[in-house]
């Protein structure tokens, strides 16, 4: 039989070896984990983060690998606008449970629709960084930032993201979360190559139909002819 | 009006207020800091002295979060009643407040022959006469609030309390009956000499089963059922922001001193530690101002205890919560008060094997019991019989 109340005293155990490990291993301490670092060297900007000012704290790379706050939206470099992924297809603005994007579709003057977004809002204050809409997005325009400064003394303006602080370059993406990053180009470039594989084969096909079309046709006037 | 009295009155009164605030604004850094290590966490340690980068672990951090409550607005609902609203922090704090004052805690500056409150007879029956005040308050902001959580938390506490009030006094009876009397500075001067209550076997069950109710009168985790945040938000005190919650949070963390010290009073000894001495029946301090130290040290050990307990354990279940008051912790605590009263008559023989012989059969009764009780009221392990699943 065991004695009375003894799994109290296994829990106080427990919660007293926590306690008093947590002072002398570092590695206990839950919000110090450097361990993805290739030095494994503890970055001091983060471990003393209100106290450190300055520009390094700017410079997302301190921030964790697997951090993941808020979404942003990706461009391949230069003009921003012009090398947007977006298509403004409205997938994740549908699929967002909080409802916290809203898109407009951008169209040229003659009222042509041409594929990028308009308004592209994020009201961060709503998101709850449950990254669906980094999974629905077919064409793998909105991926999630690790920025976290975002205090603003505007409570309503302030933390509603527009389209222009949203776009991100891919470099900036692959300097945040480089392996996730690398996975997402690879898996675009395939996607990319299979594409151009099915289109020419597609291509082939349809010369060959047309070769035969050509074929029966002239079939079909010396047939004539001879008749 | 007598103005010496007044100011003998002031004297005795508003350093303990302090004293006690003070204790308060370092317990809730000690606690944050305490369940921080045991969840391997760091807790509070930026905040020190204000425009300098000294940030002494943080022990700045109560008076922040004291400045951010004064300035925070003070919302009231639309639907709720105002006048109860407003009056149910304060009178939450006032019988943790007045209840201080019974604590035998004999400071050095107060005058010899000046009014006393702890020398009160009858000061455990007043001790817990106010503290059961404090059921009110808990229920009049849960009904005040108009807020279904917070009527569920001010119903869960009143049930709560009003079942857990019982243990907790039948189990100081026992001290007053071997004591024979009321007054809290007898009862502490009677365990000089480490003759402490909780040092005997009907003692050490009484202090366990006060303790545990103790922890749910103040709302303490794993009973922390009143103010369940998984479950109704937070409670009773769902409604209130500012330096009402603010007040509440003080009431609460005061009551929690205040048992505690009644704790100390009824079974640790009260002032009592090594250089206190017993001194023609009288106990004398090696200095002024040592029992009080012990007091407070006492007091701070149990609410370490009662820190460590929230890091370990998890709320229970409501009827868990029930079941355990009025099946476990009442029948024993009755049978502790039959057990004690047979040892104090078996005291009276002063003799060795008496008292030896007694010990036994009251340990082994009451650990009997205990475990009977246990094996009683533990859910039948049948194994479950499922009708349409597998």
């Amino acid at each position: 039989m065991s004695i009375l109340g003894g799994g109290i005293f296994k829990g106080m155990a427990v919660t007293l070896r926590n306690f008093v490990s947590s002072y002398f291993s570092k590695e206990r301490l839950t919000t110090n984990d450097y361990s993805w670092r290739p030095d494994g060297a503890l970055p001091q900007s983060i471990a003393d983060y209100p106290k450190e000012e300055g520009e390094q704290l700017r410079d997302t790379t301190t921030v964790t690998n697997y951090s993941r706050n808020f979404p942003m939206l990706l461009h391949d470099g230069g003009e921003p606008m012009d090398t947007v992924r977006c298509v403004a297809c409205q997938i994740c603005e549908r699929e967002c449970p909080p409802q916290c994007i809203y898109i407009e579709k951008d169209y040229d003057e003659n009222g042509k629709y041409i594929k990028r977004p308009a308004i592209f809002d994020i009201d961060v204050s709503v998101c709850m960084s449950c990254q669906i809409c980094v999974e629905v997005c077919p064409f793998d325009a909105i991926v999630m930032n690790s920025q976290f400064e975002l205090s603003t003394p505007n409570r309503f303006g302030g933390l509603l993201v527009r389209r222009d602080d949203l776009l991100k370059s891919n470099d900036y993406y692959h300097q945040i979360h480089p392996e996730e990053a690398a996975a997402r180009d690879q898996k675009m470039a395939a996607e990319k190559a299979a594409k151009a594989a099915k289109k020419k084969a597609a291509g082939e096909k349809a010369k060959a139909a047309a070769e035969k079309k050509a074929a029966e046709a002239a079939k079909a006037e010396t047939k004539e002819g001879a008749e | 009006m007598n103005f010496e009295l007044l100011i003998d009155i002031l004297i005795a009164t508003v350093p303990l207020m302090l004293i006690f605030a003070t204790l308060f604004a370092f317990t809730t850094w000690l606690e944050r800091k305490a369940l921080a290590r045991i969840q391997n966490r760091i807790g509070p340690n930026k905040v020190g002295i204000p425009c300098t980068r000294i940030s002494l672990f943080g022990l700045g951090q109560p008076a922040a979060d004291g400045i951010k409550m004064l300035f925070k607005e003070d919302i009231v609902p639309r639907g709720a009643d105002r006048l109860f609203h407003l009056l149910a922090p304060i009178l939450a704090l006032i019988p943790a407040m007045l209840v201080l004052c019974f604590l035998p805690l004999d400071f050095p500056w107060v005058n010899e022959d000046s009014v006393k409150a702890y020398l009160l007879d009858g000061a455990v029956i007043f001790f817990f006469a106010i503290t059961g005040l404090n059921t009110l308050a808990v229920f009049m902001a849960g009904w005040a609030s108009r807020n279904k959580y917070s009527l569920l938390g001010g119903m869960r506490a009143v049930a709560q309390m009003v079942s857990y009030e019982i243990p907790l006094v039948l189990s100081a009876v026992i001290v007053v009956m071997m004591v024979g009397s009321l007054n809290a500075a007898v009862i502490a001067d009677a365990q000089t000499g480490f003759n402490w209550f909780v040092f005997s076997p009907w003692g050490f069950a009484a202090f366990i089963i006060f303790f545990i109710a103790a922890l749910a009168e103040t709302n303490r985790s794993p009973f922390d059922l009143p103010e369940a945040e998984s479950e109704i938000i937070a409670g009773y005190f769902t409604e209130y922001s500012g330096f009402k919650f603010a007040l509440f949070f003080l009431g609460e963390y005061i009551a929690m001193f205040a048992i505690s010290g009644l704790a100390v009073t009824l079974f640790l000894g009260g002032g009592d530690g090594p250089g206190v001495t017993l001194d023609q029946g009288l106990p004398t301090e090696a200095f002024p101002g040592l029992a009080v130290i012990w007091f407070l040290m006492k007091i701070f050990a149990l609410i370490a205890m009662m820190i460590w307990l929230r890091g370990t354990l998890p709320r229970l279940r409501v009827d868990q919560l029930m079941g355990f008051a009025w099946k476990f912790m009442l029948p024993l605590s009755i049978l502790n008060i039959l057990v004690a009263g047979f040892a104090w008559h078996a005291q009276q023989q002063d003799s060795k094997t008496i008292t030896v012989i007694t010990w036994v059969i009251s340990l082994a009764i009451l650990y009997g019991t205990a475990s009977g009780l246990n094996q009683l009221n533990r859910a039948s392990a049948r194994p479950r019989k499922y009708k349409y699943a597998e």
